[in-house]
C-alpha cells in the first residue's frame, strides 16, 4: 500500500513537473511560428522561460488587498497542476480512476472560474468586464469538453479517461469520435485563450482583463497556468480522440504522441496569427454552432457509428 | 488654380448681403477664391443660417483674433467651404473688449462645437448659448481669465502653480457604469480621456476630455517665429502627415502675398504629399488590425511601408519630417536620377498593396469585426462637419483636391472613392482604394513633372493684415491653415485645422449603442491624430488614482522629477 502510494505521489509529481517545465516551451515553438507568420524574427524559443524569470523576480506589488486578489494565480496554478496529474501525458495518468472523467472536466473549468474570481477580487472595471467575458466564455467552451468527453464515455462505456483510450486504439476511429474530437479542437482554441477568442483579456479593447491588476510574481504564476492548461489540453486531446496508430512500444508512442501533440500546438497558433478578435457576442454564437454540431457526434454515437 | 465663377461670388454677395439686413459692414476678395465680409455680431447666426441652408455652405473652423492693438476689438471669423463652387467664406465679426460675446452658431452648425469653445478659451470671447461651455483646450488648473492667445499673453508665461485640477465630466446616467479609455490605453497612441457609460458589454454614452498635448504652436506662431521658420513648426504638428502641414501653412501665405509656387515646386509637393498618403493609410491598415487583434495585418503593412520611408529618406534627407517646404516653394529638388528608383519601389508597394487588400477583402472574421460597426449616417457626417475618409465612406463626396485643386491637383485630379453604408468596414475600403489611387498619382506627376525653378521670389514685403487660406487634403481629411499677415515680418494670426478636430466630435454618435469591444476599432477608423489636433500651451497633471499616494503627493513626486517646475 505505502509502495503503491509512493509510486503513485512521484508519477503524480512527474507529470505535474513535465507540464510545469515543457509548457513554456510550447509557448516558445508558438511565438516563433506566430513571429515567422509575421515576416519577423521573432524572440528565441526559450523566451517564455526567461519571461517568467524575470516577473518572478520583480517586486509583489499589490492595488488592492484581500487574500483571494493575492492568492488566487498561485490556486489557479496549482489547478492546472492538479489537471497534470489527471490527464495521461505520452502515458497513462498517474491520477487515474473510475470517474476520473468527471473530475478532468471540474478541474479544468475550476481553472477558469479561478481566473475569473481573481479579476472580480482586484477591482478594476477592466478586470470586470474580462471576468464576466470569461464566464460567457467558460459557459459556451465547457459544455463542448463535456459534450467531446461524453461521447467517448458513452462508445466506451466508461467514465474513466484510460478506459475510454484503450477502446478507441482498439476499436479504430469512428465517426462520432471524430466529430468530436473536431469539436474538443475548436474549444481548445477558446481555452487556450487564443485569437480569435482571446476575448476575456483583450488587451486591446480591457487592457489584459482579469489580469490587469497582476504584476510581478503573480502575473508569472497566472500566465504560467494558462500555459500549463493549454499544454495539458492538448495531450488530452491527442490521447482521447488521436490515439492512433499505438504500437505499444513506449518510446515510440511517446514520441508519436509529442509529435501529434506539437502538429495541434501549431494548427493553434496558425489560427491565432491569421484571424482578428471576435466580440464576445459573436464568439457565444460560435460555440453555440459547435456545441449544437458535437451534438450531432452524441447521436452517432448513439447510432454506432 | 480651380477657377471660381465670378457669378457664385455675386450671388453669394447677395445672399448674405439680403440675411445681413444692413449689418453688413464690408464685402471684399481677398484672393480669388476667398470671399470675407465683415458683419456686425447681431446678424452673425442668421448669415450662418443662410450659408448653410440655402447655399449648402460647410462649416470649416473658427478663428478667434485678438485685433485690440489694430481696431480695438476682438475678432471672430467663422470660415465656410462651397465646395462646387471652389468658395471659401469667412463671416468675420467685431466683438467689444467690454463685451466679449457673440451668438453661439453650434445650434445651427454642430460641426461648430468645439470651434466655438476654442475660441473661449484662447481669446476669451464666450459663445452664447453653446450647449456645452465647458473647457476644451486649456488645462483644467490653468487659472480663470488668462487667455493665451491674446497679444498682451506672452509666449513665454509661467502659470502659477494651482492644485487638484479635474476633468469636468457628465456623470453617468443611472444604472449605467463608467468604464475609462485613457488618458493612456493601448490602443491610443497619444493622450486622451474617453469616459465610457456602459450597461454590461453595451456602451450607453460617452464623454471626453482631450487636448492633453498642446504645445503652444499657434501663439509661436504669431510670437516668436518668422514667416519662413513657421514651415518647420508646421512640420512638426504632426509626425505623419507634417509635410501637409507646411504645405498647407505655406500656400496661405503664399495666396497672401498674392504669389504662387513654380510648376516644378508643385508637382514635387504633390509627389511627396501622395508618399506621405501612402505610408499613413499602410500605417494605419497595421493599426486598425492590431486594434481588433490581427497583428499579421499589422506586421505586413509596416513591412510594406518601410521602402517608402527609406524612400522619403533619399529624397529628402529624413524618413519623415522633411524640412523641404518654404514660401514660394521648396528649399530642395527631387533628384532626377531618383526616379527609377521611385518608380521601382512604387511598383513593389502596388502588388503588395494588392496582395493586402485581396485578402483582407476576403476575410469573412474581417468582416464581422468592421460591418455595422460604428456606423456614421451621411445626415450626421454633414452635421458635424467630418472630413476625408469617413467623410467619403459616409457618401460626403467632398475630398480639397478637387473641391480646391492646390498644387498640381488640377492638373493631375485624384479619383474619390466614395462608400454609402459608413461604417467601419467602409471606411477601410475607402482608404485602400486611396491607397492605390495614390500610387497612380505619383507616377503620372513624375511622369510630368516639368523642369525649372523650384522657388519663385517673395516679391517685396509680404503685405500687413490680408487673408489666406489653404487647405490640403491630408490621409486624415481635409487640413486648413488660415494666416493673417503681420507687419513684423510674421503671421499676426495662424490658425491650424487637423482634420482629427472636425472627426474626433463624430465619435458620440458612432459609439452610441456599439459594444464595448467596438470603441476601440471605431476610434481607430478615424485615423485619429490627437497631436495634430492639439497646438496650444496648456499644462497636463492628470494622474492616475493609485491607493498608496495621494494626488498630492504625486503632484509633488512629478514636480520633484521635473526639476520643480510650474511650467514647462
Amino acid at each position: 500500500m505505502t509502495v503503491w502510494l509512493l509510486k503513485s505521489s512521484l508519477l503524480c509529481l512527474l507529470n505535474a513537473a513535465i507540464a510545469l517545465f515543457l509548457s513554456p516551451l510550447c509557448e516558445g515553438i508558438m511565438r516563433k511560428l506566430r513571429a515567422a507568420i509575421h515576416s519577423r524574427i521573432g524572440p528565441p524559443i526559450t523566451q517564455p522561460y526567461w519571461d517568467l524569470l524575470k516577473l518572478l523576480g520583480k517586486e509583489d506589488l499589490r492595488s488592492v488587498g484581500g487574500i483571494a486578489y493575492a492568492s488566487l494565480p498561485g490556486i489557479t496554478l496549482g489547478s492546472a497542476l492538479l489537471l497534470a496529474t489527471l490527464i495521461p501525458l505520452g502515458t497513462t495518468a498517474p491520477l487515474a480512476f473510475a470517474g476520473d472523467m468527471i473530475v478532468v472536466i471540474y478541474v479544468a473549468t475550476m481553472s477558469s472560474v479561478l481566473i475569473m474570481l481573481g479579476g472580480f477580487a482586484s477591482a478594476s472595471p477592466y478586470a470586470f468586464i474580462g471576468s464576466s467575458r470569461e464566464m460567457m466564455m467558460l459557459l459556451s467552451v465547457e459544455p463542448i469538453l463535456a459534450i467531446a468527453l461524453a461521447v467517448g464515455a458513452f462508445k466506451a462505456r466508461t467514465l474513466a479517461i484510460a478506459g475510454i483510450v484503450n477502446w478507441q486504439v482498439r476499436n479504430g476511429p469512428s465517426i462520432s469520435m471524430a466529430i468530436a474530437g473536431v469539436a474538443f479542437f475548436l474549444a481548445l482554441q477558446a481555452v487556450a485563450g487564443k485569437l480569435p477568442f482571446d476575448i476575456a483579456e483583450a488587451d486591446q479593447e480591457i487592457m489584459g482583463g482579469p489580469f490587469i491588476e497582476q504584476s510581478g510574481p503573480r502575473l508569472a504564476l497566472a500566465r504560467w497556468a494558462v500555459w500549463v492548461k493549454q499544454f495539458v489540453l492538448v495531450f488530452l486531446l491527442v490521447a482521447v480522440f488521436f490515439p492512433w496508430p499505438h504500437l505499444g512500444i513506449f518510446l515510440a508512442d511517446l514520441l508519436l504522441t509529442i509529435v501529434k501533440a506539437l502538429i495541434v500546438f501549431v494548427l493553434v497558433s496558425v489560427i491565432d496569427v491569421v484571424n482578428p478578435r471576435l466580440r464576445i457576442d459573436q464568439a457565444m454564437g460560435y460555440y453555440m454552432r459547435v456545441a449544437f454540431s458535437s451534438l450531432a457526434a452524441l447521436a452517432f454515437a448513439v447510432i454506432g457509428k | 488654380m480651380t477657377p471660381t465663377e465670378p457669378v457664385t461670388v455675386t450671388r453669394v454677395k447677395e445672399a448674405v448681403a439680403v440675411r445681413c439686413n444692413g449689418a453688413l459692414l464690408s464685402a471684399t476678395l481677398p484672393h480669388a477664391d476667398t470671399l470675407h465680409f465683415t458683419i456686425e455680431k447681431r446678424a452673425m447666426r442668421t448669415v450662418v443660417e443662410g450659408l448653410v441652408g440655402e447655399l449648402q455652405a460647410r462649416f470649416l473652423i473658427s478663428v478667434g483674433t485678438d485685433k485690440r492693438p489694430v481696431t480695438g476689438d476682438f475678432a471672430i471669423t467663422h470660415l465656410f467651404s462651397l465646395d462646387r463652387e471652389h468658395l471659401y467664406v469667412l463671416l468675420e465679426s467685431p466683438v467689444p473688449e467690454n463685451d466679449p460675446k457673440i451668438e453661439s452658431i453650434t445650434e445651427v452648425v454642430a460641426g461648430a462645437n468645439w470651434a466655438e469653445r476654442e475660441f473661449r478659451d484662447a481669446i476669451g470671447v464666450s459663445p452664447e448659448g453653446h450647449p456645452d461651455p465647458r473647457r476644451l483646450l486649456l488645462a483644467d488648473d490653468w487659472p480663470e481669465g488668462v487667455y493665451p492667445l491674446r497679444r498682451d499673453f506672452p509666449y513665454n508665461y509661467r502659470p502659477p502653480r494651482a492644485e487638484n485640477g479635474r476633468p469636468q465630466m457628465r456623470e453617468p446616467p443611472s444604472g449605467a457604469s463608467v468604464v475609462p479609455m485613457g488618458p493612456f490605453f493601448p490602443v491610443l497612441e497619444e493622450p486622451a480621456y474617453w469616459r465610457l457609460f456602459v450597461e454590461g458589454e453595451n456602451v450607453v454614452g460617452c464623454d471626453t476630455r482631450l487636448f492633453y498635448n498642446h504645445r503652444g504652436i499657434e501663439k509661436l506662431g504669431d510670437s516668436v517665429l518668422t514667416y519662413n521658420e513657421v514651415p518647420f513648426l508646421a512640420e512638426r504638428i504632426c509626425g505623419i502627415c507634417g509635410f501637409i502641414h507646411s504645405t498647407c501653412y505655406c500656400q496661405a501665405v503664399e495666396k497672401a502675398a498674392g504669389m504662387e509656387a513654380p510648376r516644378r515646386a508643385r508637382y514635387i509637393r504633390t509627389i511627396m504629399l501622395e508618399l506621405e498618403r501612402i505610408h499613413s493609410h499602410l500605417l494605419w491598415l497595421g493599426i486598425a488590425g492590431h486594434i481588433i487583434g490581427f497583428d499579421t495585418v499589422l506586421m505586413q503593412t509596416w513591412r510594406i511601408r518601410e521602402p517608402v520611408m527609406w524612400l522619403c529618406e533619399q529624397i529628402s534627407g529624413n524618413r519623415k519630417t522633411y524640412g523641404m517646404n518654404t514660401i514660394g516653394g521648396l528649399r530642395r529638388d527631387l533628384p532626377n536620377q531618383i526616379k527609377p528608383k521611385l518608380l521601382e519601389i512604387l511598383a513593389e508597394v502596388e502588388k503588395q498593396a494588392t496582395a493586402v487588400r485581396d485578402a483582407v477583402v476576403g476575410d469573412t472574421t474581417l468582416h464581422a469585426r468592421t460591418k455595422g460597426v460604428g456606423e456614421l449616417t451621411n445626415e450626421w457626417a454633414r452635421k458635424i462637419c467630418v472630413v476625408g475618409p469617413p467623410a467619403r465612406a459616409s457618401g460626403v463626396a467632398i475630398d480639397a483636391r478637387i473641391d480646391h485643386a492646390y498644387a498640381a491637383y488640377d492638373e493631375i485630379p485624384p479619383q474619390i472613392a466614395t462608400q454609402e453604408a459608413g461604417d467601419t468596414w467602409a471606411r477601410v475600403l475607402v482608404r485602400v482604394a486611396e491607397l492605390l489611387d495614390s500610387i497612380r498619382i505619383v507616377r503620372e506627376a513624375i511622369a510630368a513633372t516639368p523642369e525649372g525653378p523650384i522657388c519663385a521670389e517673395i516679391p517685396g514685403e509680404i503685405p500687413r493684415d490680408t487673408i489666406g487660406v489653404s487647405v490640403v487634403e491630408a490621409p486624415r481629411g481635409e487640413a486648413i491653415h488660415f494666416v493673417q499677415t503681420g507687419g513684423d515680418n510674421r503671421p499676426y494670426r495662424w490658425r491650424v485645422r487637423a482634420p482629427t478636430y472636425p472627426n474626433l466630435q463624430a465619435m458620440p454618435v458612432m459609439v452610441a449603442n456599439a459594444k464595448i469591444a467596438d470603441v476601440p476599432i471605431t476610434l481607430g477608423s478615424l485615423d485619429p491624430c490627437f497631436s495634430c489636433t492639439e497646438r496650444l500651451e496648456t499644462l497636463d497633471k492628470q494622474t492616475g488614482e493609485i491607493k498608496v499616494y495621494s494626488h498630492a503627493e504625486i503632484l509633488e513626486m512629478s514636480r520633484v522629477t521635473n526639476g520643480g517646475g510650474g511650467a514647462r
